[in-house]
């Protein structure tokens, strides 16, 4: 298989059930990711967009097995990780890591940035005593915080300072792999634009690999080598982050390009935009076939049969559309 | 964190004069005659009796005067000597506990504290214990049966459980008689050669080497000990589980499993110590409270500590000893809850005290 290929999704299905009654029988399942495949290769950057429950976190903590698939594989490094026990896995752990969308909740608040930052490695002996705290410090100059804030507690810090604490944190096992879980959109503007380019540089420095999930188009065009567009647990297009925000072919990443807005009153007035009617539908109940046909400005009958596959529409370029794959 | 210590104790003055202000005004719905009649005995034999002792300690002066003369003392018209006041120090007689209140609040207190520690630890431990196991198990049998247990626990009153143990363990199988001690040990620990260090008879009995008095006074404490711990830890309980919820489903607990540590790990080092911080301050508080004395336990098992020794006093309309017992209790919660609140800024970083 390819060697450049770090991570491997096939089909990835994670369901929820659904309790109800006395008894808490199960009736039913949320389907939140059904069916998702991608690759990434090693050292760029995919972008994971989509509305909020839409399956994109769910798809990026199911790699870190913290939900449970139910079919699909995962391959990482050319390893099946799906089927591996917990002890099994822990080598991995050290291989992928996450960063986690709410800075003010992910850093245990009675731990010192040196505890937090310097745990991973007391833990897998990678370093200990005065090295760790040199150690430590070292990541924290890495992602631009003074290193005198080792023994200070994470409530000391702004939002901002917190993400680059956890990003240090990430950092720390030194891991091929970040699941970067909306990690700025908990942050104001101004500091969004900060982390991003933080992340960005790093990547170049220590040749890391994302899995960049979010919902601001603007960021992710910045950050992305290559884009996948998610709705309703499944993924409608993808494909290099210049052609997909050039060229979006699929009907729902065309209405979610139109709802960008532009700087400048004259071209946005002008433009035309495609406006989506209607709800999401549930992800315990999605429409049959094509999850989007219920919205979808140029469903036909054939949308309802059964769900289309990721098409290869032009180079690189995919689609999970009945109406493009005909049309070419 | 000086400054914030001194502030809170300079509440304490005020808080002490509320309440005995209070106290006060609902003695004066007694009459005079009801209060005196506590110090004489056979009433319809001395005639003039009520008399002289209402008329010696102005007992029919408004409520106000009163509380002044309980304040600062009064003088003696015939010998000119200034008795009683507290601010000098002197508490009064009580008639309850025969002796100055002072010296009875003395005499009473290790067996409260004693029945508070015994009774204390275990229920923190393991009212702890269960919480966190009831809350990693969330939703399974464990936590549904430990539901049952604590919902039992807390709406059970005092006095049903502790006469349902004394029923049957005392009654029925005569295992963990009520009271302090048995007629022989009470005999030796008063006798001269028994040293009383601490006045609580199981580690006096300890310090002695006498392992047959530190059955004795262990045996006895057995059901108070039971009936207030699991009271109290079922409460316990709730607060640890609740909290424990809280905090495994705060993001940091996924941040220390992407870590890789194994779950018992998480549990210890990232859980418990967030998890514990409400528990510490319900836990000290009802510690604080055992302290006090429990009145309903020790007067069902007949034990001679604070509770039995207020409930005593205010059964026989003992003003003096209630007050006295009044001011003690609301010294030792205000320290308590300053000591609280101190031990809180330490535990959470999060906290400073100003």
């Amino acid at each position: 298989m390819n060697q450049d290929v770090l991570l491997r999704v096939e089909d990835l299905k994670v369901y929820f059930p659904i309790h109800r009654g006395v008894f808490r029988t199960v009736v039913g399942h949320v389907q939140a990711v059904d069916g998702v495949s991608f690759t990434i290769r090693r050292g760029e950057t995919l972008g994971l967009v989509g509305e909020s429950g839409c399956g994109k976190t769910t798809t990026g903590r199911a790699i870190l097995k913290f939900n449970r698939p139910i079919s699909g594989k995962i391959y990482f490094d050319d390893q099946e990780l799906v089927g591996l026990s917990e002890s099994r896995f822990r080598p991995f752990r050290r291989r992928i890591q996450m960063i986690f969308q709410d800075p003010y909740a992910s850093l245990n608040p009675r731990m010192t940035v040196k505890e937090t930052v310097g745990e991973p490695l007391m833990i897998y002996r990678l370093s200990r005593g005065v090295n760790l705290r040199k150690e430590v410090q070292g990541y924290l100059e890495l992602v631009g915080l003074s290193p005198q804030y080792v023994d200070r507690y994470p409530h000391e810090f702004s939002g901002g300072q917190r993400q680059r604490i956890g990003i240090a944190r990430a950092l720390a096992l030194r891991p091929d792999l970040i699941v970067c879980d909306e990690p700025i959109s908990a942050l104001d503007v101004s500091i969004q634009a900060q982390v991003v380019n933080l992340l960005k540089e790093l990547q170049k420095e220590l040749h890391l690999t994302y899995l960049f999930i979010a919902h601001d188009l603007s960021m992710v065009r910045h950050i992305s080598d290559r884009v996948a567009v998610m709705y309703l647990g499944t993924i409608v297009e993808l494909a290099s982050s210049q052609d997909l925000y050039a060229q979006p072919m699929h009907p729902y990443t065309q209405a979610l390009m139109s709802a960008v807005p532009i700087p400048d009153p004259k071209i946005e007035l002008q433009r035309n935009r495609t406006i989506l009617t209607g709800d999401v539908p549930s992800a315990d109940n999605p429409p049959s076939g094509c999850h989007f046909r219920t919205r979808c400005p140029l469903a036909t009958e054939i949308c309802a049969t059964v769900k289309p596959r990721l098409n290869e529409v032009s180079a690189e370029h995919y689609t999970a559309c009945y109406m493009i794959s005909k049309g070419g | 964190m000086l400054t914030y210590i001194i502030r809170r104790l300079l509440l304490l003055p005020i808080i002490l004069t509320s309440v005995t202000i209070l106290i006060f005004a609902m003695m004066s719905l007694l009459t005079p005659y009801e209060r005196a009649s506590l110090y004489v005995s056979d009433i319809p034999k001395q005639s003039g009796a009520l008399e002289g002792i209402i008329e010696k300690y102005g007992l029919d002066d408004p409520a106000p005067v009163q509380y002044w003369y309980w304040l600062v003392g009064r003088t003696d018209p015939e010998t000119g000597e200034i008795k009683g006041g507290v601010l000098r120090g002197n508490l009064g007689w009580s008639k309850t506990g025969k002796g100055d209140v002072a010296e009875v609040i003395g005499r009473r207190l290790p067996a409260t504290i004693e029945l508070a520690l015994w009774a204390g630890i275990p229920m923190i431990a393991i009212g702890v214990w269960l919480g966190v196991l009831s809350a990693i198990h969330h939703n399974r049998l464990i936590d549904q049966l430990l539901r049952v247990f604590s919902i039992v626990g807390y709406s059970i009153p005092v006095f049903v459980f502790g006469l349902l143990v004394l029923l049957i363990f005392y009654a029925r199988l005569d295992w963990f008689p009520p009271g302090r001690l048995s007629d022989w040990a009470a005999q030796i620990v008063q006798s001269n050669n028994f040293t009383s260090y601490t006045r609580m008879y199981t580690v006096d009995a300890l310090l002695n080497g006498r392992l047959d008095i530190f059955w004795d006074a262990f045996i006895h404490l057995v059901l108070p000990v039971i009936t207030l711990a699991y009271l109290n830890w079922a409460y316990l309980l709730r607060v640890t589980r609740s909290s424990m919820l809280d905090i495994l489903r705060q993001d940091y607990m996924t941040t220390a499993r992407a870590k890789g540590l194994i779950e018992n790990v998480v549990i210890r080092r990232h859980a418990l110590p967030n998890a514990l911080i409400p528990v510490v301050t319900v836990g000290a508080l009802t510690l604080i409270g055992l302290l006090n004395g429990v009145v309903i336990t020790e007067t069902v098992f007949n034990y001679p500590g604070m509770g039995s020794f207020l409930s005593e006093a205010a059964l026989s309309l003992d003003v003096v000893s209630v007050l006295g017992f009044t001011l003690f209790a609301s010294f030792i919660l205000v320290a308590g809850n300053l000591f609280v609140d101190v031990l809180y800024g330490a535990i959470d970083p999060r906290i400073r005290l100003e």
